[in-house]
């Protein structure tokens, strides 16, 4: 049973539900008023390192510093 | 910072027990104090030196463990609030490790930073116990590992099925947004069918519970739905708005996974500070011991010391030499 509804724009742009979640999440944090503001956009610091794993070697790790706060 | 100290307090401590030779030339007036002895037992500096490792091998480990209880206090809340957030998901999607599905992804959740006592050993043993049992003639298991601890363990045996190693979570503060965005990284990277997150579970501060929560791809859900057991109650909630079935579920199944890698990685950090804390502490207690014995040591040391110059001012007259213009060299008559 294919569906032909349509799916959200979000899901047709090849993003997923947390990636969605995540900018209305900025986007609310972002209409903060400001003592509160700094603390909830200090919540928003993403870093890690991630590296992909091919035929049991690693590959050069790519360092993922996200920063949400470009809207 | 502070393995550093430990490591040059461990150099310390290797170093002077082996040879007294090498003491004897460091410092002067002691050991003018070991040649009048003689060559009678060891010398007082070695023991000296000892102590003065372990006492500061001792406030390291003190210091550690204040620390890891501050941190510990800190992140403490935090995770117990966590737990709602994937406690209703659990009510309705249900947990079951038992599920059999073919592509399985374990996700092992360890630390960064050592000193942590055993429990990046545990949660290493019990995904390769999980890998054992999930793989088989058609099934396959890998492995996605969060931390450098999990990483080096599994390096061993096992790295033709590692998937992706992640590691630096905590350089910032924990928060929900970096979890997610790292949730989302490996569903992209990943095809499965279950996830199984290995963790360990904070019960209290001597006790940390390693624990397996599993999540379902939204077609297994389907599955499991049809067959019923568990899940077969699916069907009877109402589904609003445009959505199908299938939308929603693959919606849950996401923002599943993310608040359970959130959790998860919440309890490990309290986990992980705990067992330090312990650990930290039952270092402290050792060195204590070994202080004491030390000094019981260095006491009889001295007791011998000072019973054979009064043996010699007895018998010879005079006292042994301790330098140069000593006051000690008084000649006297028994």
């Amino acid at each position: 049973m294919s569906s032909t509804a349509a799916v959200p724009f979000w899901r047709a742009a090849g993003m997923t539900y947390i990636s969605y979640s995540n900018i209305c999440a900025n986007l609310v944090r972002n209409c903060l008023k400001e003592p509160h503001k700094s603390e909830a956009i200090s919540r928003e610091k993403v870093h890690f390192s991630l590296s992909k794993w091919v035929d049991g070697k690693p590959e050069k790790p790519n360092c993922h510093v996200y920063k949400l706060s470009c809207f | 910072m502070a393995m550093a100290a430990l490591r040059r307090e461990g150099k310390r401590f290797a170093l002077s027990s082996p040879n007294p030779i090498n003491v004897l030339r460091s410092s002067l007036a002691p050991s003018e104090e070991q040649m009048s002895l003689g060559v009678r037992g060891i010398s007082t500096q070695i023991v000296r030196n000892r102590m003065k490792s372990v006492k500061n091998i001792q406030k390291i480990t003190k210091a550690m463990k204040m620390v890891a209880a501050s941190k510990l206090r800190a992140i403490q809340v935090r995770a117990e609030n966590s737990r709602g957030l994937w406690q209703p998901f659990t009510a309705l999607l249900g947990d079951i490790p038992s599920v059999d599905v073919k592509k399985n992804v374990i996700v092992t959740i360890s630390s960064d930073k050592g000193l942590c006592g055993g429990i990046n050993s545990t949660s290493v043993k019990i995904s390769r116990a999980m890998h054992r049992l999930t793989s088989g003639p058609d099934k396959e298991s890998t492995y996605v590992i969060l931390g450098e601890k999990a990483k080096a363990q599994l390096i061993r045996d096992s790295r033709n099925f590692i998937e992706l190693s992640i590691t630096e979570l905590q350089k910032n503060f924990l928060n929900y947004t970096q979890v997610s965005v790292l949730a989302e990284e490996i569903l992209k990277n990943v095809e499965y069918d279950a996830l199984r997150v290995v963790f360990n579970k904070f019960q209290s501060v001597v006790s940390f519970l390693p624990t397996t929560a599993t999540i379902l791809s939204p077609e297994v859900v389907e599955r499991e739905a049809e067959a019923g057991g568990k899940l077969g109650d699916l069907d009877a909630y109402e589904i609003e708005g445009g959505e199908t079935k299938s939308e929603i579920l693959q919606n849950l199944a996401e923002f599943q996974f993310s608040c359970v890698m959130f959790n998860a990685v919440m309890e490990n950090a309290c986990s992980e500070q705990g067992a330090r804390m312990s650990a930290m502490d039952s270092s402290s207690r050792n060195a204590g011991e070994m202080l004491d014995r030390l000094t019981l040591t260095y006491n009889s040391i001295v007791d011998d010391a000072e019973c054979g110059a009064f043996n010699r001012l007895r018998i010879f007259g005079d006292l042994p030499r301790f330098g140069p213009a000593s006051s000690n060299s008084i000649v006297g008559t028994q």
